[in-house]
């Protein structure tokens, strides 16, 4: 025996779950926009690089100390278009009033995308580029061209990464 | 209808506000700074290391020349406009035995950039200067002024070379 009270909480309970016979069909869509915007983002392993001194005759190119930097890129650009990583010196390597040019430094790469060059303080020169997003990683080794000519002193000067994502 | 209207308007907006932002370069970048040592050098390369004057008639051979010249071979690095020297200097007067030559007798004529004529001493003179480092090349050929008055023997003198870059 079902108390009434009871069937009366089952039956409008059924009511409001159960589809109204007859009852008219309305459909209502939701937008799902998700923003996904370009981003770049460099890691250099070290931020800086020092090559000693060395006779010219028996290391004509001075490695820099420590080994190479690594380099890990993450980019998020629009399909088919080209993420471009960069360097370029803030001018020519410099010690008071003497001057060493910035192409006396020079660079060999590892890694998917990574090329060798030579820097320059006049314009970026390409260290590596990919197409379209994703994750990339490789390694920079700097060398120092050593000449009689140089002349002496503690030079010093700014290598500039950029990378850029479209 | 109005609030449809504005809904489509205020959508549009955020979609293109979105794509807007999507759309846009983004750029990141880092520094390494770079140091190199460059110290003085100079290095000095001779030969032969020994050169004879052979016995001569003094009329018919008033001067005579050494076997072969000597050739100097520099390489130096400085400051900038610094001052690079090469100075000979005999540690004594040629002799042989008690018997002895006056080591003026002995002169050089020279050949390459930078490079003097000279007559030797018991002092420091004059081979070849030069401003700022570099590498030079040039050759010493020695005369042994031939005289009545020489006494007979083998006569020996050592010179010492001596390159400077500060």
């Amino acid at each position: 025996m079902i108390a009434p009270r009871r069937l009366l909480t089952a039956l409008i309970a059924w009511t409001v779950v159960s589809p109204a016979a007859g009852a008219a069909a309305q459909a209502s869509t939701a937008t799902i926009s998700a923003n996904v915007a370009t981003l770049a983002k460099l890691t250099l392993s070290r931020s800086t690089a020092a090559f000693p001194d060395a006779d010219p005759d028996t290391m004509p190119q001075v490695a820099a100390t420590g080994g190479a930097i690594t380099i890990s890129v993450k980019a998020r650009a629009r399909p088919a278009t080209v993420v471009l990583l960069t360097v370029q010196a803030s001018g020519d390597l410099r010690s008071g009033l003497s001057v060493i040019p910035a192409t006396n430094i020079t660079w060999t790469a590892t890694g998917t995308g990574f090329v060798a060059g030579t820097v320059s303080a006049v314009s970026p020169v390409t260290l590596a580029s990919w197409t379209g997003s994703g994750l990339r990683s490789g390694t920079q080794s700097l060398f120092f061209r050593n000449l009689w000519t140089h002349p002496t002193g503690t030079f010093t000067v700014s290598l500039v990464y950029t990378l850029t994502s479209p | 209808m109005t609030k449809a209207v504005w809904s489509g308007v205020i959508t549009a907006a955020a979609v293109l506000l979105c794509s807007t932002q999507a759309m846009a370069q983004q750029t990141d970048t880092k520094t390494v700074t770079i140091t190199a040592t460059v110290n003085a050098k100079a290095k000095l390369t001779v030969g032969p290391a020994a050169v004879s004057f052979a016995d001569a008639d003094p009329d018919v051979t008033p001067v005579l020349p050494a076997s072969a010249a000597v050739t100097v071979d520099v390489k130096s690095r400085t400051t900038t406009n610094g001052a690079v020297t090469l100075t000979v200097q005999s540690g004594g007067n040629l002799v042989s035995g008690s018997d002895s030559i006056a080591i003026a007798n002995l002169t050089w004529t020279a050949a390459g950039t930078g490079f003097a004529a000279g007559t030797m001493a018991t002092t420091a003179v004059s081979l070849g200067g030069w401003t700022g480092g570099g590498t030079q090349s040039g050759t010493q050929s020695y005369l042994l002024a031939n005289s009545w008055d020489y006494k007979t023997g083998t006569y020996t003198a050592t010179i010492t070379y001596t390159l400077t870059a500060p």
